[in-house]
């Protein structure tokens, strides 16, 4: 009994322990996730700094209605959603195909060095890697050249309202894929070699075993992530967009994010901000709690 | 037991983690109530009852937070900066204040943007530079201070002559229900926009513009100078440019259209009011469907920059300095901050600033809005006449004194270096309604010899006559600032003095009106509508047909209701 008794306290202090490592992560959250909500309010109300949350005008579903009312409305939400869409549905393929592949690799020293190379876009900003898009892809940058000496004319990439999306979804895709594919490695790994090596006798080819074995291990994770993803579709990534994009593409590249920078922030009109940051987010949580109901319903396995 | 130390540890750990938390947070709130409610008291009373010196200096040290505009590329010398330099010292020393800066932030939109921050954050800084539509918003909210009683007992007479010349226009615009709430910069009349063309370039290959000699060149000769250029690639860049602009369309004057839709009559984004009352904007008029008629065919002749929509300011001034394009949109002072750039990297450059001149051979121009910024000072600061005294520093004392060489040596080195204005502490400039011609002509007789140097009335002028001296007596000096300053006057302000001289310039005065309600919300959307439509008919990809429903849509999401709350403003 009283070794018993002893353990148990043990257990509990090591786990107690862990809990003090959480506690300033969790106040962190607090402080800058959780009172911040009350901000939303703001949504509801004329805000006028002066006169702060408690004492600005209450006005109801105002800046709801007026949105529904923006001539862009439809557009910007038809340009997030297919800007955001492409990065996960690509991204997401990409990292995966990626992390299968480099799975292969028996040779160590070569599969450390390629996965640092691909992670390392990861670490670098928009603000950064935008004007090395800009060089690689305006008229007199390095892509138009290479056309130039194949005897094709040149193309305006960030100009032209048919290419720009494509940009987008390309670098974003190209700075993520191998810092995305961590996860789907680790996947990979988790799966018991027993089963590959079971089919192997079998006479299963690889791309067999890919098929029938890798990805339907890696698919817990794949749900997880696509779940998680889709919660950011209207989120089409304000850094990369702000700094590529010029009224010339504003068609194509304007998203909800950079249209209300510009009205919020720019033009000082905080409560519509808030009301379109909540509007999505609304509709992030939605999307993530049926793609969760979806994933239980037919393969299932559930998230949370 | 040791494992219980460890965790009774790590929970001390977090906790006295979480109370500095709390205690850093709770710290600066407290820390400013008391301040607040001080000042207020203080505020009335205490200034009517100390003496009123302009230039007077504080018992004690005074502390002073400002927003900071900054520059680019500002012309600092090394070592300095915009937090440390002649300008911030003589301001500390002579008023014993201590000036820190609350933000620091590039001119334009990120200026703007900490500008929001401050006031949503509710920090403001104890000086700032606004625009219009912010210090309505700030007059609005009773954020900012009265400044009525400061300017009355503070400013020095030089500077309310200053105000006065501009009939009262300028100062009103900072005056809600008879307070002066802020200080307005000064902004007198320096149009038209001109074009700047390489000099250099036009010997090289011959070309003679302005046969007629009226300052002014057409637009067949604009196109012809490009096409030249083009073809010939005086640069030798091996990839030149015709004519380049910026995506801004804001309708500035500088690396944009201003200058083209002017020789058609129309003004880009500025409001007028007609006869009868109503009010349009310049956007909209049958002139600017001509603009963009004759800017799609210049885009396909290949004059515009192929890459134009997407070029940014950087963009073109990377231009230039390869040597790519020799053409140049600006206004009179561009040498000074833009061309020299074009001089540092290539010896030989030298321009000559033409106007554009309409098909009756006239040039159009529109007068400025009187006030172009303000400085604001937080409501409650102790100190509100601080912002006139400095005022009155850098815009009487540096300008009129004549022992500035030895009161303020450093200072005086500073006009010497020609270091950019917007390191002094308030980024405004303060100049009479005439200065422009005025300093002008003095310096032109100054360098003439038809009086002294002593006559030449303003440091500023003084020291332009020198460049100019050394410039016409080496013209392929290597120092740029003297470049600079001959170019911008005897090329930049000659060429405005000429136009009116030949009574080429046809005025037109837009109204100034501030902000009213629907452009609040939705001016927004309707820049974003005209930036996206005008672009896209330049470049070809939607039509000049389009334009009047282009119209018809602007007046539909807004516009039109903004002309009528302009008209019942104007009334």
């Amino acid at each position: 009994m009283k070794k018993k008794n002893a353990l148990k306290i043990r257990r509990r202090h090591s786990e107690l322990s862990y809990h003090a490592m959480m506690l300033p992560g969790m106040i962190f959250l607090l402080i800058f996730s959780y009172i911040p909500m009350f901000g939303l309010w703001m949504a509801f109300q004329e805000y006028a700094p002066a006169k702060g949350i408690l004492g600005s005008p209450w006005v109801g579903l105002m800046h709801f209605k007026y949105m529904s009312t923006l001539p862009d409305i439809g557009l910007l939400v038809r340009n997030t959603v297919v800007i955001a869409l492409g990065k996960i549905v690509i991204g997401t393929v990409m990292a995966i195909l990626f992390a299968i592949l480099l799975n292969e690799v028996k040779n160590k020293l070569l599969k450390k060095s390629v996965q640092t190379i691909v992670y390392l876009p990861h670490f670098l900003s928009w603000v950064v890697l935008a004007s090395v898009v800009v060089n690689f892809f305006n008229l007199d940058g390095s892509v138009n050249q290479m056309l130039g000496t194949l005897g094709m004319e040149k193309i305006n990439f960030l100009g032209s309202n048919q290419l720009f999306q494509p940009l987008l979804i390309g670098t974003d895709v190209w700075k993520e894929f191998g810092y995305n594919s961590i996860v789907y490695l680790a996947a990979i790994t988790a799966i018991d070699p027993g089963l590959h090596e079971a089919a192997a006798i079998d006479g299963a080819s690889w791309r067999k075993r890919v098929w029938h074995i890798t990805l339907p291990g890696m698919m817990p994770i794949i749900l997880l992530m696509a779940a998680m993803n889709l919660s950011s579709i209207l989120s089409a990534g304000f850094d990369q967009v702000y700094n590529l994009y010029s009224p010339m593409v504003y068609e194509t590249g304007d998203i909800l994010d950079t249209y209300v920078y510009r009205m919020g922030l720019i033009s000082r009109q905080y409560s519509f901000g808030t009301a379109v940051g909540l509007l999505k987010s609304v509709i992030g949580m939605v999307l993530m709690v049926s793609s969760n109901g979806l994933a239980k319903k037919f393969t299932d396995r559930k998230i949370f | 037991m040791r494992n219980k130390n460890l965790w009774k540890k790590s929970i001390v750990l977090g906790m006295t983690l979480t109370m500095i938390l709390f205690l850093a947070a709770c710290g600066a709130d407290n820390t400013k109530e008391p301040k607040d409610g001080k000042s207020s008291q203080s505020g009335d009373g205490a200034q009517t009852e100390e003496n009123t010196d302009p230039y007077g200096a504080y018992e004690e040290t005074v502390t002073c937070t400002l927003g900071r505009q900054t520059l680019q590329n500002p012309k600092i010398p090394e070592g300095d900066s915009y937090e440390n330099n002649a300008y911030t010292d003589w301001v500390e020393k002579r008023f014993n204040v201590d000036l820190t800066n609350a933000f620091e932030a590039n001119d334009g939109e990120d200026y703007e943007r900490q500008v929001s921050l401050a006031i949503a954050s509710e920090e403001l800084p104890d000086m700032m530079i606004v625009g219009r539509a912010t210090l309505e918003e700030l007059v609005e909210d009773d954020l900012v201070e009265d400044l009525t009683s400061s300017y009355d007992n503070y400013a020095t007479d030089y500077i309310k002559g200053i105000y006065d010349s501009y009939d009262g226009r300028c100062l009103d615009s900072a005056t809600f229900d008879g307070k002066l709430m802020a200080i307005p910069s000064t902004n007198p009349d320096s149009a038209p926009s001109q074009i700047w063309i390489r000099q250099d370039w036009l010997d090289k290959l011959e070309i003679k513009l302005d046969e007629d000699g009226n300052a002014a060149i057409t637009r067949e000769e604009l196109e012809m100078v490009a096409k030249a250029f083009l073809e010939k690639d005086p640069g030798e860049s091996g990839n030149p440019v015709g004519i380049s602009f910026t995506y801004d369309m804001n309708g500035s004057e500088t690396l944009e259209m201003q200058a083209i839709s002017a020789s058609f009559g129309a003004f880009q984004k500025q409001w007028f009011q007609k006869e009868d009352g109503t009010v349009y904007n310049g956007s909209t008029t049958p002139e600017m469907k001509k603009t963009l008629e004759y800017m799609n065919q210049l885009f396909k002749d290949g004059i515009l920059d192929p890459q134009f929509g997407t070029r940014t300011w950087d963009d073109i001034t990377a231009l230039m300095t390869n040597g790519q394009t020799g053409i140049i949109f600006g206004a009179w002072h561009i040498p000074d901050w833009l061309l020299s750039n074009v001089k540092s990297m290539d010896q030989n450059a030298a321009f000559t600033a033409f106007a554009l001149e309409d098909d009756k051979g006239k040039v159009n121009v529109f007068h400025n809005n009187p006030a172009a910024n303000y400085v604001v000072v937080r409501k409650g600061y102790e100190h509100p006449e601080l912002a006139i005294k400095i005022v009155n520093l850098f815009h009487d004392e540096r300008v009129t004194s004549k022992t500035l060489k030895d009161d303020a040596p450093e200072v005086y080195e500073y006009e010497q270096l020609g270091v950019d204005g917007s390191v002094r502490p308030l980024r405004i400039e303060v100049n009479s309604n005439v200065s422009l011609l005025n300093d002008y002509g003095a310096i032109v007789q100054c360098v003439n010899g038809d009086i002294t140097i002593d006559e030449v009335p303003t440091l500023e002028a003084k020291n332009i006559v020198g460049c100019v001296q050394r410039y016409n007596e080496d013209p392929n000096t290597t120092d740029v600032i003297d470049w600079a300053r001959y170019h911008s006057r005897m090329k930049g302000i000659q060429l405005i003095q000429d136009l009116t001289d030949y009574d080429s310039l046809v005025w037109v005065s837009p109204l100034y009106l501030g902000t009213t309600k629907t452009m609040k919300n939705k001016s927004a959307n309707l820049d974003k509508l005209e930036a996206e439509t005008f672009i896209k008919m330049i470049i070809g990809e939607e039509s000049t047909d389009q334009f009047d429903s282009f119209v018809e849509q602007w007046n539909a999401q807004g516009g039109a209701a903004i002309c009528e709350e302009l008209a019942e403003k104007a009334q």
